[in-house]
């Protein structure tokens, strides 16, 4: 997980000038909370794949179809094969009635179950079109433009700063600890030993890469103030975002779409599309 | 004309020079060092999350606010860049911790001094913990089985009690207490080595 987490905080911006990456900042942000919530809304499996299909497309699009898979095969993946061995199996789910494939063991059904194989699937999937979302908004927007972003949806410019400094941080913390890593290894620190010494071992290696940190920080305050980071005057930015035709346009589709969805949910509940699925709530 | 004369008032030094400046950079190095355990838990093979101890050490060496604010953005970060939308909601689970550390930190409890009261301490947060993981995993998660390790605990409980919640309860307390104990050992530890001049509040009891 932490070596995919770390290929997209490193890369951070994927260059390209596809429709997505043309999108303002605040588009795109605007398109993964809608896209999220109304995913939530419904429960619905052809809902929620229908989503994950959109969204996936427009990743491959942007050519970021590559990270966004491989961060969801680790992401929701695990939770879709334990959800479903778990829940839509004979272990206990309470809304288990229809089985989908079963057979009988020892005088024991064992197999699958339809309402918690679909439960489990409806929420994994729900968890993919987030992600994909996030990732569509993140990938394809330049740092310095969503830092622009961010003072342009007035968020506090120390705010704006934290989030693209940790973003900026976690790379470099990650190649100290690699060096931190190799110095205790040469000096003995072992990985075959037990569970209580390897515990003992985050001590050892967290200790001087803390402070080490701590101790940049003091330097990089310096650096910070000598720009007047602190100083009272409004900030200007290297670029100014602006809403474009495409922004627009896409804003015209949510709107649409909304006003579809909320038709769906008075005349068709929930569960506009499956039939023979009962809603369930969370958990069950 | 007014016989009324403003007193002088002697200038009282309530923060250091610099204070607020360097609380603000904390918070990232917070937010990075959450991020970087997840690398060391992974290289050291080790069945634990340890995610929020920067969030316990940020609280412990510059206050409640940076350790909300570096272990919250942790979670922003994350949520943007890799687990989703869903995920930024964890972000409460820091700030819950941060304000329960701070609590201990504050009666004298936080420190390797006192290492009773620093493992009841642990202990406490790691229980405390238990109620806000649950409610999201419910709410967020569907009360799915998300954590590998603890699935068969899941597993158990749920065939035994018919109820995803209490599965979701029963395989969070067995993660967190050992999490949440650890994870506030190692911020004391690490306080307890960090040179005076780079702390930014008194130091306690």
């Amino acid at each position: 997980m932490s070596s995919t987490a770390l290929k997209i905080l490193r890369s951070g911006y994927v260059r390209g000038n596809t429709v997505f990456h043309r999108l303002d900042g605040r588009t795109k942000f605007l398109f993964f909370l809608w896209i999220s919530i109304f995913n939530y809304v419904f429960y619905d499996l052809y809902f929620s794949l229908a989503s994950l299909a959109i969204v996936l497309t427009l990743a491959l699009l942007s050519r970021i179809g590559k990270i966004v898979l491989s961060v969801i095969s680790i992401v929701a993946g695990p939770i879709l094969i334990l959800g479903i061995i778990i829940l839509g199996g004979p272990v206990g789910f309470p809304p288990n009635r229809t089985p989908l494939i079963a057979t009988i063991v020892f005088g024991h059904q064992i197999g699958l179950f339809l309402e918690g194989t679909v439960y489990v699937s409806i929420w994994s999937t729900r968890l993919a079109v987030t992600i994909t979302a996030a990732l569509l908004a993140y990938l394809t927007t330049h740092p310095s433009d969503l830092a622009a972003i961010m003072l342009k949806s007035r968020l506090p410019y120390k705010f704006a700063y934290a989030f693209l400094a940790t973003v900026q941080l976690i790379p470099i913390l990650t190649n100290e600890i690699s060096t931190i890593y190799q110095a205790q290894v040469s000096r003995g620190l072992n990985l075959q030993a037990n569970l209580i010494q390897r515990l003992k071992s985050i001590v050892v290696l967290m200790i001087p890469l803390t402070l080490g940190a701590i101790t940049q920080t003091q330097t990089r305050a310096i650096a910070l103030e000598s720009r007047g980071f602190s100083a009272p005057v409004k900030k200007v930015m290297l670029s100014d975002p602006k809403f474009k035709p495409g922004d627009y346009l896409t804003f015209f589709a949510m709107i649409v779409f909304t006003a579809y969805f909320v038709f769906l949910i008075y005349t068709r509940g929930l569960v506009p599309f499956m039939q023979g699925i009962e809603y369930l709530r969370p958990g069950g | 004309m007014t016989s009324e004369r403003k007193k002088i008032q002697p200038t009282v030094i309530t923060k250091p020079s610099g204070f607020a400046i360097l609380q603000v950079v904390l918070i990232p190095v917070i937010a990075a060092l959450n991020y970087v355990t997840g690398v060391i838990i992974n290289l050291l093979k080790l069945p634990l999350f340890m995610d929020t101890w920067a969030t316990m050490f940020g609280t412990v060496v510059a206050g409640l606010w940076v350790g909300i604010a570096g272990g919250f953005l942790y979670n922003i970060v994350m949520a943007f860049t890799f687990w989703g939308l869903p995920a930024w909601v964890w972000g409460f689970i820091n700030v819950f911790i941060a304000v329960i550390t701070w609590v201990f930190w504050r009666g004298g409890w936080i420190t390797v001094k006192k290492p009773i009261k620093l493992v009841l301490a642990g202990i406490t947060i790691g229980v405390l913990n238990v109620i806000p993981v649950t409610l999201i995993n419910v709410f967020v998660f569907g009360a799915l089985p998300t954590y590998a390790g603890t699935s068969w605990i899941y597993a158990i409980i749920l065939n035994q009690t018919g109820s995803t919640i209490s599965a979701v309860i029963g395989s969070s307390i067995a993660a967190e207490i050992p999490d949440k104990l650890l994870s506030l050992i190692l911020a004391a530890v690490v306080a307890s080595r960090m040179p005076a001049r780079y702390s930014l509040r008194p130091a306690t009891k």
